[in-house]
């Protein structure tokens, strides 16, 4: 078993990968009552066409199956996998993304039990047509309310905007027509591709043995015959800013407007050391200019273009990365022409001094190890970086090792006035 | 511990090495009024905006900065009937900065707190000005949110008799447009004299220095507020609202009153049986309601037990809502008649007792808990005491509590073609 530490942190952290492939992270944390583990497949939404192992065709599968797999995977022929966690008293829960779907339970007893559930719950699919429709209800409910949600709608139509020909912008959760699509063998063929075991990571943070945790999977995962095999994604990096719709707007019954602008990333950032620093790069750029010590954000406040709801952040996921600056504002049009104006000026940014990069530099960092404190921050962290080469914990010497002319070249690079786009969300009639 | 530092201002220290962070928060206590929430919600604003020593925002958030990226912020809540608002620092702990801070981040919240940016005995104009507004479009954009809309609608119908308890704890439209910079710095001065003080410090801090720098705080000695509990008689008839939307996704909200009495049996027995109603992930109404019926994709229950008050909140198709009513009530009845296992209950309580060992690693909680403790001096302060209290809970005892829970108040959001 390989293990780091980090004195710097306090923190130390275990890898494992198994004979069958899966690869487990343990961080024990002695001080905590808590235990936090979480199973992730390197599958999500976006990836809907694929050739399947044992297959050489490329085969298209319904928008939302993801979601719909994750959905349905806690019930089985006799009993449902949400329950055993619950006897226990652990919490269960389960999340889909653009390119993850995790598992996780959070326990202060019987951690050995619940990750046993965990394992045998998420790797021991159980699907009839009885089921399956039953579910299209639910899901159908949780797409309709978030037609609903504002928020959600102004992101999402940022990344239609951005992303027209990639699969990003459909809902994570597909729509009532494409889930209704769903069959069993469709979602047992999609387990049996993206769930083997090589395409799964376990991470436990909390008060545990890594050497007893390893174990425990280990033994646990001898005993099944689970198979792997080569499979070809069928989604591609997008990179292109050729395809980017610039603007579009959306009426709904709403009282406060919302505008928001977008960046596509034109490089395809890996999960590895670089791609952590070029990422903690474009974040410490965005504060830079954007952030709530800047002479921008203060003028933009008392000028009442924006209120506290004013927002950025970045976003890079395997095959797509992006940036969104967005805000509450009565104004959307003035919102987004400003917000244009500062991408406009390029690396020539007033807030870029070697001052205010040490500031921002050293703020970081301190959010850094407060950021520690969460068990499940960490945790989650871990399971999204666990298909790559980098962790949390290399965020200080990816951090340290940016210089003021690091921001400079990316500012040069990101801040491209043709890779932008604008979603406007309206009030009804307005 | 909690100290005295003068009558009505107190301090309480959690000395743990468990966290990254230094935690302090400074709590100010009164009496929850209609006529106050929306000025105490105003001030919170205006008080972390700026200061006299941090004119703008910007210059807040720099020294925030320089702080190693500490975090402020200032936030309303109403506990039974009293209302707080919290000064709350986050800070990381000295030793991942390799320095003293809490020195600086005392003199930090004194300034912010007590030293407001004010001239001629009214707050500063612009800076009025524009967090009026922020919260005036705040205030009128909540419907923007169903389920916040819902909610709110339940607590006013539900509390129609008791104003104070009907408004929501972050104020109102109609008060906000009668406040003035000079009326409010005139309430933030009563704030200052008389509201109750509880001062909440969490981390790896030296006791003595905690305390000489509470001590420095210019608070004046003030009254307590009293009980927290508030309790409003239960009447024979439902109200029921209906309301219109252009929505998708229907809003069905119940209101219940529940009989608890101060940490006693009955409110133990209250935690359990809510939980087995909605309030938990095995309850009745979610695996019978939203999955078992796929009537709902969330169905929920909230317990506030300082108001006596139980609230339901789905979200369903608007043809389905009196098939969800007539489900709840099913739900309510089988725990009356206790159509439940016991290996169902003792998984509640795992879960329950789960829940507040799990708080020990949050700094939030255990100092949430710290000020809860302080305010309420029959809960149970231990671990093994509140263990003990769930684990008595009987099953006859669960089915009494539910007999308890009258609904009072129904409230229905429902689009405009299903109305």
């Amino acid at each position: 078993m390989d293990k780091q530490t980090y004195a710097d942190a306090d923190e130390s952290l275990y890898r494992q990968v198994l004979p069958n492939g899966l690869t487990v992270i343990v961080v024990p944390k002695a001080d905590y009552h808590k235990t936090y583990a979480l199973m992730t497949a390197n599958y999500g939404s976006i990836d809907t066409r694929f050739i399947p192992m044992g297959s050489d065709q490329f085969v298209e599968t319904p928008d939302g199956i993801a979601h719909f797999l994750e959905h349905k995977l806690f019930e089985k022929a006799d009993h449902d996998a949400f329950d055993l966690f619950g006897e226990t008293g652990a919490n269960a829960n389960a999340f889909t993304g653009a390119t993850r779907t995790s598992y996780l339970f959070s326990t202060t007893a019987a951690v050995e039990t619940n990750l046993e559930t965990l394992l045998d719950f998420v790797q021991d699919p159980y699907f009839t047509d009885q089921t399956v429709n039953k579910e299209k209800g639910i899901i159908g409910q949780e797409i309709q309310m978030y037609q609903d949600d504002p928020g959600w709608r102004l992101y999402f139509g940022m990344i239609g905007n951005l992303y027209p020909t990639h699969p990003v912008h459909i809902d994570v959760a597909g729509t009532i027509d494409s889930i209704d699509k769903i069959t069993p063998e469709m979602l047992y063929q999609v387990h049996q591709t993206f769930y083997q075991p090589s395409n799964m990571t376990l991470t436990v943070v909390g008060n545990v043995d890594p050497e007893a945790i390893v174990s425990l999977v280990a033994n646990n995962q001898a005993k099944k015959q689970l198979v792997n095999g080569p499979f070809t994604r069928g989604v591609e990096t997008d990179t292109d800013i050729a395809t980017i719709l610039p603007y579009r707007v959306l009426e709904m019954p709403i009282v406060q407007p919302k505008s928001i602008v977008g960046i596509k990333g034109t490089r395809d950032v890996q999960d590895d050391f670089e791609g952590l620093r070029y990422q903690i790069a474009v974040r410490l750029l965005l504060e830079s200019i954007f952030g709530d010590s800047s002479e921008l954000y203060l003028k933009w406040y008392d000028d009442g273009l924006i209120d506290d709801s004013f927002d950025f952040e970045y976003s890079a996921q395997r095959t797509y990365n992006f940036a969104t600056i967005g805000s509450d504002t009565n104004d959307p049009a003035a919102f987004s022409d400003a917000v244009i104006d500062v991408i406009n000026r390029g690396v020539d940014q007033p807030e870029l001094t070697e001052t205010r990069f040490k500031q921002l530099q050293r703020a970081a960092l301190g959010k850094y190890y407060q950021s520690l404190n969460s068990l499940e921050g960490i945790a989650n962290q871990l399971s999204a970086q666990s298909f790559g080469t980098s962790t949390i914990f290399d965020f200080p010497r990816a951090l340290n090792s940016l210089t003021l002319e690091d921001l400079r070249q990316v500012a040069q690079e990101f801040l491209n006035v043709d890779a932008v786009s604008v979603f406007h969300l309206l009030s009804e009639g307005e | 511990m909690r100290i005295e530092l003068k009558p009505g201002v107190h301090l309480n220290i959690i000395e743990t090495k468990q966290f990254k962070t230094t935690r302090i928060s400074i709590q100010f206590i009164a009496p929850l009024a209609k006529a106050t929430v929306t000025q105490r919600t105003l001030l919170t604003s205006l008080l972390e905006t700026n200061s006299a020593d941090y004119p703008t925002q910007a210059n807040v958030s720099t020294f925030l900065e320089s702080l190693y990226g500490a975090s402020f912020g200032i936030g309303v809540a109403r506990e039974g009937q009293v209302h707080r608002m919290s000064a709350t620092l986050n800070l990381v702990a000295d030793k991942f900065a390799d320095a003293t801070l809490l020195p600086t981040a005392f003199d930090f919240i004194q300034k912010l707190l007590f030293r407001p940016n004010v001239q001629d005995g009214a707050f500063d104009q612009a800076t009025f000005a524009r967090e009026q507004e922020n919260l005036m479009q705040y205030l009128a954009s909540l419907d923007d949110d169903r389920q916040t809309q819902a909610a709110l609608a339940l607590q006013r119908l539900y509390f129609a008799a008791s104003p104070d308890q009907a408004v929501p704890s972050f104020g109102e439209l109609d008060a906000l447009s009668q406040i003035t910079p000079a009326s409010l710095y005139q309430y933030y001065q009563d704030v200052i004299a008389h509201d109750q003080i509880e001062i909440v410090v969490l981390g790896d801090v030296d006791e003595e220095l905690v305390t000489r720098l509470a001590e420095q705080l210019p608070f004046g000695p003030r009254e307590t507020v009293g009980s927290l509990s508030f309790d409003q008689p239960v009447i024979d008839t439902v109200q029921n609202q209906v309301e219109t939307a252009n929505v998708n996704q229907a809003k069905f909200n119940l209101g219940y009153h529940v009989e608890i009495d101060d940490f006693g049996p009955k409110y133990f027995a209250m935690l359990v049986a809510e939980s087995l109603f909605g309030g938990s992930p095995l309850s009745m109404l979610f695996t019978n309601v939203r999955e078992k019926a796929s009537l709902a994709y969330y169905a929920s229950s909230q317990l506030d037990a300082l108001r006596h008050f139980m609230s339901v909140q789905t979200g369903i198709d608007a043809d389905q809502q009196p098939r969800v009513l007539a489900l709840i009530a099913e739900q309510r009845q089988m725990i009356i008649d206790g159509q439940f296992d016991e290996a169902r209950i003792q998984a509640i309580k795992d879960g329950l007792i789960n829940a507040r060992v799990a708080g020990a690693d949050s700094p939030r909680f255990l100092s949430n808990q710290a000020l809860f403790h302080a305010l309420t001096p029959g809960a149970p302060t231990d671990l093994a005491s509140f263990t003990a209290k769930v684990q008595a809970v009987t099953k006859a005892q669960v089915q009494a509590a539910a007999e308890t829970m009258q609904l009072q108040a129904t409230y229905f959001l429902t689009g405009a073609n299903n109305g």
